[in-house]
C-alpha cells in the first residue's frame, strides 16, 4: 500500500454496488458521513487517529458490509 | 446507440501502416518480420522508454503496470500472471479499436504474445464487444492463424453496452459473472483476474508495445516528440444522427505533437469539439485550432485522450442540445448498481434536457455533477459529470446564447462525411 508522505490517516470508502442507503453509518458517525438527497453516504474527509474506533464501529454496523476503512 | 455505420481508416505511420496490405498473418509478417523473444527486463525497459500509455483517462504508463505484474507474480497458481487484451469498445462514437483489430489484428496479438512469453504465461485473454461482430470475427480468424505456437487464446464477448469495457467489468466477465463494474480494492496489476496479477490493457496499447518491439525504439520514436514518442489513434466524427448511430467514423493515426489543423477539417476547426468521447470535455471553437495531439498538452487543459474520440458539431447544431442527448444516453447506460449513479445520472439528464428547452438549470446541474463525481465503482458518473461541467464552464457563452434564444440551434443534423477508402 502506498501512503501519502505526512498523511497516514485512514479513509472511509464505500463499496457502491453494495450500498443500499440504509443510513446507519451517517447516524453513527455524523462528523465524517452525511447522507445525500437519495440517502447515500458522502464521506467528508480522512479519519483522524482519535476517531478510528468510531469509524470501526460505523464499518461494523453496516448491514450490507459496504463501508470500509482503508489505509492511505 | 450503436457503433458507427461506416468506419473509414486512413493509412498511418506505425499501427495503421498496413491498411492496404491485408490483415492476414502472412502479410503482417512480410511487413514487420518475425516476432522476437524479448526478456522481461528489456521489455519493461523499451516499453518505458517509448512511454507507451494505457488508454484510460489517466493514461497510466504500461511499463509500470508490466513491472508491477512482474514484481507480484509467483509460481503458485494464485500468483501466476494473466494477460488480457481489452478490445471491448463500449463508446458508440468510437471506432479506433474496431479499425485497429480489423486492419491489423496480428499487431495487437503480437504485443500480447511477446509479453505473455516474457512473463512465462501460456494463455492470453481477448475481450471484444458483441455489438461489433466484425471485431470478434477478426480476432477468431487471427487466433486460428496463430495456432500451434504453444499459446492458448481465450476469446470473451462482452455485452454491447457503454460500461462493459471498463476494466473491472471485463474482469467480472472473465470470471463468469455479468460484465458490469464492481469496486476494485487494488489495481488489476496486483490483484486482477481471480486475484492474480493481471496485465489488462486496451487493444491499442498492445499494438504500440508490439510496434516498439518489432520496429525498435528508434523507428518508433521517428513519430512524435522526444517527450512523447510515437502516435495515437483518434476517431474523428460528428454526433450520432437521429437513428442513434454515427453515420461515419474516420480513424486516423496521428504523431504526438501534431496540431489539430492537421487532423480536423475546416468546419471542425470553427465548431465546438468534444475531446475524449462521451466521457470527455468540450473545447471552445476559439481554442480548437490550438489543440495539440499530446497527452501533456491535453492534461494542461484538463482534458485527456479518453476514448480517443473527437466529436465535432456540424454547423447549425447546438452544443446544449447535443449534450442533452448524450447525457440521456449515458444515464440509460448506467448499470444501476451504484446509488449515486442510478439516481444522479437520470436527474442530471433531466436538468440538461431542461437547459436545452430553455430553463436555466445551471446551478442545479453543478450541484448534481458534484454529487455523482467519485461516487461509483467505475468512472461512469465522473465522466458524465465532466461532460456536463465542461459544457457549462468551457462553452459558457454558447450556453448563454442558447438561453437567450440566439444559438439558432435547430435539432442536430448529421451530414455524412465523404467516404474514401
Amino acid at each position: 500500500m502506498t501512503r501519502r508522505v505526512g498523511d497516514d490517516r485512514r479513509r472511509l470508502r464505500v463499496d457502491w454496488p453494495e450500498c443500499r442507503a440504509r443510513g446507519l453509518c451517517a447516524e453513527l458517525l455524523p462528523e465524517l458521513l452525511v447522507l445525500d438527497e437519495w440517502g447515500y453516504p458522502r464521506v467528508l474527509g480522512p479519519v483522524d487517529p482519535d476517531r478510528t474506533d468510531l469509524a470501526r464501529e460505523a464499518v461494523a454496523a453496516c448491514p450490507r458490509r459496504a463501508l470500509h476503512l482503508v489505509s492511505g | 446507440m450503436q457503433p458507427p455505420e461506416l468506419v473509414e481508416v486512413r493509412r498511418g505511420p506505425l499501427l495503421l501502416a498496413g491498411v492496404d496490405d491485408g490483415a492476414e498473418l502472412r502479410a503482417h509478417r512480410e511487413r514487420v518480420g518475425p516476432l522476437p523473444a524479448v526478456d522481461l527486463a528489456r521489455l519493461v525497459d523499451v516499453v518505458g522508454g517509448a512511454a507507451v500509455r494505457g488508454r484510460g483517462g489517466a493514461g497510466f504508463p504500461l511499463a509500470r503496470k508490466l513491472a508491477t505484474v512482474a514484481g507480484t507474480r509467483g509460481r503458485r497458481p494464485s500468483r501466476r500472471p494473466v494477460v488480457v487484451v481489452n478490445a471491448a469498445e463500449g463508446e458508440p462514437a468510437s471506432a479506433k479499436d474496431e479499425a485497429l483489430v480489423r486492419v491489423a489484428p496480428h499487431l495487437v496479438l503480437d504485443g500480447a504474445e511477446v509479453t505473455a512469453r516474457a512473463l512465462g504465461v501460456g494463455e492470453v485473454h481477448v475481450v471484444t464487444s458483441q455489438d461489433r461482430p466484425a471485431v470478434g470475427t477478426a480476432v477468431d480468424v487471427a487466433v486460428a492463424e496463430r495456432a500451434g505456437r504453444g499459446l492458448r487464446w481465450t476469446h470473451h464477448r462482452a455485452e454491447g453496452r457503454f460500461v462493459a469495457g471498463q476494466a473491472s467489468a471485463v474482469l467480472q466477465l472473465m470470471a463468469g459473472r455479468p460484465g458490469l463494474p464492481v469496486t476494485s480494492w487494488a489495481p488489476a496489476a496486483r490483484s486482477g483476474h481471480r486475484g492474480r496479477p493481471t496485465l489488462l490493457s486496451n487493444a491499442e496499447s498492445w499494438a504500440h508495445l508490439a510496434a516498439v518491439v518489432l520496429h525498435g525504439p528508434a523507428a518508433y520514436a521517428a513519430s512524435g516528440t522526444p517527450d512523447e514518442p510515437g502516435t495515437s489513434l483518434l476517431t474523428l466524427t460528428e454526433p450520432p444522427g437521429p437513428t442513434g448511430r454515427v453515420a461515419c467514423a474516420r480513424v486516423v493515426e496521428v504523431g504526438h505533437g501534431s496540431r489539430a489543423a492537421t487532423v480536423l477539417g475546416p468546419g471542425a476547426l470553427v465548431s465546438p469539439l468534444l475531446v475524449g468521447g462521451f466521457h470527455g470535455g468540450w473545447v471552445h471553437p476559439r481554442e480548437v485550432p490550438h489543440l495539440t495531439v499530446s497527452a501533456h498538452h491535453l492534461r494542461s487543459l484538463g482534458l485527456s485522450f479518453g476514448a480517443g474520440t473527437w466529436i465535432s458539431l456540424p454547423e447549425g447544431s447546438c452544443p446544449v442540445t447535443e449534450t442533452a442527448r448524450i447525457t440521456s444516453y449515458l444515464a440509460a447506460e448506467s448499470a444501476g448498481r451504484c446509488g449515486p449513479c442510478r439516481h444522479g445520472l437520470p436527474a442530471l439528464a433531466d436538468e440538461v434536457r431542461g437547459l436545452a428547452e430553455g430553463a436555466d438549470t445551471r446551478r442545479r446541474l453543478r450541484e448534481l455533477a458534484g454529487l455523482v463525481t467519485g461516487r461509483g465503482a467505475c468512472a461512469h458518473p465522473d465522466g458524465t459529470a465532466r461532460l456536463v461541467a465542461t459544457l457549462l464552464d468551457r462553452l459558457e457563452d454558447l450556453v448563454e446564447d442558447h438561453l437567450l434564444g440566439l444559438c439558432g440551434g435547430e435539432p442536430c443534423r448529421t451530414a455524412p462525411l465523404a467516404v474514401a477508402r
